[in-house]
């Protein structure tokens, strides 16, 4: 029995054509609000669609305070990369080694963990960080836990505009998203080839550097990609958790011109590099993905 | 530009509630659910203790020449004029949008209210509802933009509508007003003489006053050395090192930047001048590096739970205030300035009749209602915290009936601080580029 020759590639088609309304068409529509004007009544945005119409002056502002040494776009941007990039190893250290817990040495009880793990998350994170603020407060019980175990003498200002308060923030907003796909991953990987490396004279350590380690590295991947995007867009996090000019991300720059008034296509410029930014991550993965998946083979 | 109600999705009001829900056994997103669906407590603010006044140190400040140029018309096509008070605006009437003839009976409605979120009592609305024998819908928004791009969109259609001032000139040349019909609505001789016929809509032509509040100064009486009124200059406050990483600004590019230029002696709160603008964001700037300054529209959370010892705060926030104290603090720790003899920053909310409306008598009865002595009063005592500016409404009478206590009658709006208060409002897009610029450099933190 043969099939005919379109019924594969027509098979994807419902997955294009997601990708074509979802985000092709979307993604041309916030270029072409970057490269439009505001309307001068209402001052909402007026999206010009034919690029031989387009005005650069957007984007020409966004470069200029990209490429200035401390523009706020440069400094924002840097800072940016800086805490996704702690907050993306710290995520890291904590969730594998969750994750390898839950799946390889807790037995039955790893889901329980796991369901346990993430059951937090099903709250909204705008009302977890809100939690936060409580906890985290000069009188919280943070303080209070610290001071009585003796570990400070005196509270600690945690909202005090702390980077470190920021990205911690960040881990704890993202880091389930982590554990999950690290989870699924270390739970598959076949007994059979661990005892093969301990058969062929590798110690427990020896058989995780060597083993376990480099066979997780496509869901470590996967899953970094998955936190690190949305990190790269969060402004509520420092909103919420500092407020303070110093920990503002790119994201806030985002809000704060999208949100209204006469520069609505400095924003959507500042959304398309962003994209851009992100977009060179994604391929980076999927390079990196490729090249895994080949070593494993 | 940012306004007292403009909020997050979820403001910390809502978490309290929610988390109030959520100990009554209601679990994980239901309890959202239902603390957004209802408006939960009256926010009365209340205090059973009055304290003396500590900051009523005299007045320090004088009045420095005034400075105003002459109103740009917003660039070179500009389809509007930009009101000012020594230039007031007559705005136009289209014969194709006439105001509802008299004598006409309300429809049976429903009525549909937008307005802010936590702007309104909805027991008014149910009073209103109960009066007239009509539904009363209300439906928020979180921003004026968010507000303005909807109606402008033609998607949504409601009655009643509380715009800004300084956008009531662009919704009226882009026709999304009703005129009004002032026969239906007497009770607007209760407002402030000056506030019947404003300079930016002269002759109340399609707007009535709804709420009043000033910027100045929030604090902790219990935390600073000595209370901002006792300082020659109080905005310098900000800069004092003392109170390093306590001292919060307004989120918002006007509110902020016109902190440094009402420190600075510059009275135009809407210059265009760019010297002074970029002198205003050097200041922030250094700020940041001098007390880690800070920037929130949580001005009504952040001095009672103690976070901020100085925080830019709008004066409804600061009447609103003690209700969000901890249990066993007194309402004196919460402290207000705002320049006595006036001279400082004002604002102002109004009601207007949309012209997508179905019910547009209806509408005006409405106006007429929010602005009738008792239920204004109520409105504002019992769940908004900002005042109305009825004539009738004075710092006495709420210190007497302990709306307010006595030492932050300064968080009263006087008729008198509207004659020498500044507000900000609509520049010319040049100038919104300007401020808007100047602000995002100060919040990048570079």
């Amino acid at each position: 029995m043969s099939y005919p020759r379109w019924l594969w590639p027509a098979l994807s088609a419902p997955a294009l054509l997601w990708l074509g309304l979802f985000f092709c068409v979307p993604f041309y529509a916030v270029l072409a609000v970057a490269m439009g004007t505001v309307d001068p009544i209402f001052q909402t945005p007026k999206p010009t669609w034919n690029p031989l119409d387009w005005d650069t002056s957007a984007f020409s502002f966004v470069f200029d305070g990209l490429f200035t040494s401390g523009g706020p776009f440069q400094t924002v941007f840097l800072r940016t990369i800086v805490y996704v990039v702690v907050a993306l190893a710290l995520s890291l250290l904590i969730a594998y080694p969750v994750a390898y817990f839950a799946a390889r040495r807790a037995g039955r009880f790893g889901t329980l963990l796991l369901v346990g793990l993430v059951a937090p998350f099903f709250i909204s994170y705008l009302m977890r960080m809100l939690a936060w603020i409580n906890l985290l407060q000069e009188d919280g019980w943070v303080n209070d836990a610290l001071l009585w175990a003796h570990a400070i003498d005196r509270p600690v200002a945690w909202l005090d505009g702390r980077a470190s308060s920021v990205i911690l923030g960040l881990v704890y907003g993202y880091v389930p998203f982590l554990i999950l796909p690290l989870y699924a991953f270390l739970d598959r990987i076949d007994e059979r080839v661990l005892e093969a490396a301990r058969d062929l004279g590798a110690g427990p350590f020896q058989t995780f550097r060597r083993v376990t380690l480099p066979l997780s590295a496509p869901a470590l991947l996967a899953g970094s990609v998955i936190i690190a995007l949305p990190m790269f867009g969060d402004y509520y996090t420092p909103d919420l958790l500092s407020g303070s000019p110093r920990t503002s991300l790119i994201g806030n720059e985002i809000n704060l011109y999208l949100r209204g008034g006469q520069q609505i296509p400095v924003g959507a410029a500042l959304v398309c590099v962003l994209t851009m930014l992100l977009l060179v991550l994604i391929v980076a993965y999927l390079v990196a993905a490729a090249r895994a998946a080949r070593r494993l083979r | 530009m940012r306004h007292p109600r403009e909020r997050r999705g979820l403001d910390r009001r809502d978490f309290l509630r929610a988390s109030a829900a959520t100990a009554l056994g209601l679990a994980g997103s239901g309890s959202l659910l239902a603390a957004c669906g209802d408006s939960g407590g009256s926010a009365t603010p209340t205090s059973s203790t009055p304290a003396t006044g500590p900051d009523t140190a005299p007045a320090t400040t004088e009045a420095p020449a005034t400075t105003e140029a002459p109103p740009t018309t917003g660039g070179g096509d500009a389809p509007f004029q930009l009101a000012r008070p020594h230039s007031p605006v007559t705005l136009p009437l289209f014969d194709d949008n006439p105001p509802p003839e008299s004598g006409l009976e309300p429809e049976s409605g429903p009525l549909r209210v937008y307005n802010w979120v936590d702007y309104l009592w909805k027991r008014k609305l149910k009073e209103f509802g109960e009066e007239y024998g009509v539904e009363v819908e209300l439906t928020t928004f979180y921003t004026m933009d968010e507000a303005i791009t909807k109606l402008a969109s033609g998607a949504v259609e409601f009655d009643v509508f509380f715009p800004t001032p300084d956008r009531i000139s662009r919704l009226v040349a882009g026709k999304l007003l009703r005129p009004l019909n002032l026969g239906y609505i007497p009770n607007l001789a209760n407002v402030w003489p000056q506030l019947q016929d404003p300079f930016y809509d002269v002759g109340s032509q399609y707007t009535v006053p709804y709420t009043v509040y000033t910027t100045g100064i929030g604090y902790r009486t219990d935390k600073l050395a000595a209370a901002p009124g006792t300082l020659a200059n109080p905005y310098e406050i900000y800069w004092d090192e003392a109170y390093k990483g306590k001292t919060f600004l307004l989120d918002d590019s006007r509110e902020a930047i016109s902190m440094v230029l009402l420190k600075n002696g510059i009275t135009d709160l809407n210059t265009e001048d760019p010297t002074a603008i970029e002198a205003a964001k050097e200041e922030l700037i250094a700020l940041s590096d001098l007390v880690n300054v800070k920037v929130s529209a949580e001005d009504y959370t952040k001095i009672p739970e103690g976070s901020a010892w100085i925080h830019q705060a709008w004066s409804g926030s600061m009447i609103a205030a003690p209700y969000y104290l901890p249990e066993g603090t007194d309402a004196s720790v919460i402290g207000y300035w705002y320049p006595p003899e006036g001279g400082g920053a004002i604002g102002s909310d109004a009601m207007a009749v949309l012209r997508s409306s179905k019910s547009p008598v209806l509408a005006h009865q409405f106006l007429n209602f929010m602005l009738d002595e008792k239920h204004a009063y109520e409105n504002f005592a019992g769940y908004v915290g900002y005042q109305p500016p009825l004539t009738s409404i004075n710092p006495d009478r709420l210190v007497a009936d302990e709306v307010v206590p006595p030492h932050l009658a300064t968080a009263v709006v006087r008729p008198s601080d509207f004659d020498r208060g500044y507000q900000e409002l609509e520049l010319s897009p040049e100038g919104q580029i300007l401020w808007q610029n100047a602000w995002a450099e100060f919040k990048a933190g570079v």
